[in-house]
């Protein structure tokens, strides 16, 4: 039996995996949630500069 | 729940769950039958049942979207359907690894209770495929909202069903006459409250997610001027597609083992 398993062969680590499985769970969902959260940050970059784009060539046309 | 606000609701899942999880390891008496292992029950049951709740909660807002043709409440009940697949996922693990600790097995087949759970699991597991299968994206909400109410129907009679049958090894614990002791009661209904919240939280964070993706869409329309009506808001992006260059793109947004059946009642171990 792998060293892990025999680890884990008692009471206490049978409700330590089960609770650090639900952690990771959780861990896994806002890892996923901050990588969309950060391509969100991302675009709204993008379109702040795509919205400044008219701004500047007017400023290049006056001069 | 609207007027609430996420951080709010956040720290309060965070307090209401440590102090579940406080009372469930400090507070609640060990049990006479199942020892230290049985902690796991209050992890396990909240989880199953905010999914389970989770799913009729969709449910209700499929019915409400059909009704209204409203995209938020198709939002609501795809983010519903979401979390409620991931708590699902951590009813089938932590149940796995309460039943290989309590009856030696990882998973029994004839225990009528863990096939029904693996069955309603399944059968929203199949919502995905089947909502983005549909590229029409108002077609897209209509068949996913339908699926919702028919899968969501399901879920009582799934639990109802499951009480009339004869259980193996899995426990019925609210069933048993006595049900669980005051100090196990106390520590559960606390971290069925927190997990509740947990459900409550998550969904919103998604939500509100959703809502920034598809704003972002509308404006990035709007500044590169293709004349495209806007998208209302918020509205569901296929996985894995990153909202604003898909909106952009005008395309659719997304036993113990030989343990007696009797032997199902958690009670407090003699001091």
């Amino acid at each position: 039996m792998p060293p892990l398993l025999l680890a884990i062969e008692d009471a206490e680590g049978y409700v330590g995996g089960a609770y650090l499985v639900f952690l990771l769970l959780l861990l896994v969902y806002v890892a996923i949630m901050a990588a969309k959260l950060q391509r969100i940050q991302r675009d709204l970059g993008e379109l702040a500069e795509l919205a400044e784009q008219p701004r500047r060539s007017e400023e290049v046309s006056g001069r | 729940m609207g007027s609430i606000s996420l951080r709010t609701i956040a720290i309060a899942t965070v307090a209401v769950l440590a102090a579940g999880f406080g009372l469930a390891f400090f507070y609640a008496p060990e049990d006479a039958d199942q020892g230290f292992i049985q902690k796991i029950f209050y992890l396990h049951v909240p989880l199953a049942i905010c999914a389970l709740l989770g799913f009729i909660v969709a449910a209700i807002h499929a019915i409400r979207h059909l009704r209204t043709g409203d995209p938020i409440h198709d939002a609501r009940s795809y983010v519903s359907i979401h979390l409620s697949v991931i708590f699902g996922v951590g009813v089938l693990l932590t149940g796995a690894i309460w039943a290989r600790g309590s009856w030696g097995v990882w998973w029994e087949w004839r225990e009528p209770t863990l096939v029904s759970f693996l069955i309603v699991f399944l059968l929203y597991a199949t919502y995905y495929p089947l909502r983005y299968a549909i590229e029409d994206r108002d077609r897209q909400a209509r068949y996913a909202s339908v699926f919702a109410i028919t899968a969501g129907a399901f879920v009582p009679l799934n639990f109802l069903a499951v009480r009339l049958a004869e259980p193996l090894i899995h426990p019925r614990t609210f069933s048993s006459a006595g049900g669980l002791p005051a100090e196990m009661m106390l520590a559960f209904l606390v971290c069925l409250v927190g997990m509740g919240l947990l459900w409550v939280t998550l969904v919103r964070f998604e939500l509100g997610a959703k809502a920034a993706s598809a704003d972002l869409g509308r404006i990035r329309r709007a500044l590169q001027g293709d004349g495209a009506p806007p998208a209302p808001a918020p509205s569901v992006a296929p996985v894995g597609v990153s909202a604003t260059s898909a909106m952009s793109a005008g395309s659719a947004e997304r036993s113990r083992e030989g343990a007696p059946p009797g032997a199902t009642r958690f009670r407090k171990k003699a001091s």
